[in-house]
């Protein structure tokens, strides 16, 4: 993460020069960090309700409960994790994304991100579960993409659902090559 | 097909709220005082990875105001015009794995030049539909943890991405 950072910093940084966009590259170098603090107060409120209604979950029993139909579904991927919590996390969060939770999702992926950290017993380096946690994500795509619809519909679209079969396809195609290269990439280890 | 894909995502999550506090009750838990307790832990989490969210705020805001996407779309263009890719995508298909936020405005943008039932407009929406940015989840959910090597993660999403801008263009090709 240090070098993608300074990379992406630095190489802004020259390009703002030749092109002569310092001015702009100044202002976004301020008003991101502050952008950053009003987009978190956003968040924050989702994540306290969620931790919230997760800690009654957790401390009632429910997550064990479910977690135990969930094990045969996340075995596959997530071979190592026995944890209850944790797989529950797991399969929260992919739903979450499927049904387009928004930063509801991102709340359940970093709680599942931490479970799987303590699991990992707080290494230095990622376990391939953390990677495969973070790459599925990345690539979910919602079952009904709201927001595009809604954009669709707003700039005149005849069939403004005709993206959704095509999203869906393409989620799928791009969920199983993210394993895939997940399941071979950490081989090289 | 899309009105029940609608009732579920709408329904999602206030169900599932309603479960956990339903059974909560059932047990005879304190639940109100468990949502405090959690809520709490919750707005901890939040305040942990505020730094790791301006770090990423910063990059990506810098990298779109510097003009260096523009200079690698004029660099790429020939290359994608041989594959017959339309080039009013090229810009989505640099920003989309580091922004979500400024790839919707580019989708926006698509439409209105190309019209949001054309083969360009359908699948700039299919390539920014997805849940989240390559960059911003790499950030946000290792910063989350104290993992300071990220390991293949990188590599994994970046092969995601890209598979899933190749499909979108030529599933919209043919449906």
């Amino acid at each position: 993460m240090n070098y993608i950072w300074s990379v992406i910093f630095l190489a802004a940084f020259l390009c703002a020069c030749c092109t002569g966009q310092l001015q702009a590259f100044g202002t976004a170098l301020t008003d991101s960090s502050s952008e950053a603090v009003t987009f978190l107060i956003g968040l924050a409120g989702i994540m306290a309700m969620w931790s919230g209604l997760m800690e009654i979950a957790e401390r009632t029993g429910l997550i064990t409960k479910l977690s135990r139909l969930l094990i045969p579904l996340t075995s596959f991927l997530f071979p190592h994790v026995k944890n209850p919590q944790t797989i529950s996390s797991i399969v929260l969060s992919f739903m979450a994304n499927i049904f387009g939770a928004g930063n509801s999702s991102t709340v359940f992926a970093l709680r599942t991100m931490e479970k799987l950290d303590e699991e990992n017993r707080y290494r230095s380096e990622a376990s391939n579960d953390m990677c495969t946690f973070a790459v599925v994500n990345m690539a979910f795509a919602p079952l009904l993409p709201v927001v595009m619809l809604q954009i669709r519909t707003d700039a005149g679209a005849e069939d403004p659902y005709s993206v959704v079969l095509p999203s869906i396809l393409t989620a799928a195609c791009t969920v199983t090559v993210s394993i895939l290269a997940c399941k071979i990439l950490e081989r090289r280890h | 097909m899309t009105y029940l894909f609608s009732v579920i995502t709408a329904a999602f999550i206030p169900a599932m709220a309603a479960v956990i506090i339903a059974y909560g009750l059932s047990q005879k838990a304190p639940v109100y005082d468990y949502f405090i307790e959690g809520a709490r832990k919750g707005l901890e989490t939040a305040l942990d990875i505020l730094p790791f969210l301006i770090g990423i705020f910063l990059a990506i805001n810098c990298l779109s105001a510097s003009g260096l996407l523009n200079l690698v779309n004029r660099v790429l263009q020939p290359f994608f015009r041989l594959f017959g890719v339309p080039p009013e995508l090229l810009p989505l298909i640099c920003l989309r794995a580091i922004s979500g936020s400024g790839s919707l405005i580019i989708v926006k943008d698509i439409l209105e030049v190309t019209g949001p039932d054309s083969y360009a407009g359908r699948a700039a929406c299919v390539m920014a539909g997805g849940c989240e940015t390559v960059i911003y989840v790499l950030a946000l959910y290792f910063g989350v943890t104290g993992v300071k090597k990220t390991r293949h993660a990188l590599a994994g999403g970046l092969i995601g991405y890209f598979t899933g801008v190749i499909v979108s263009l030529v599933i919209c090709k043919f449906l």
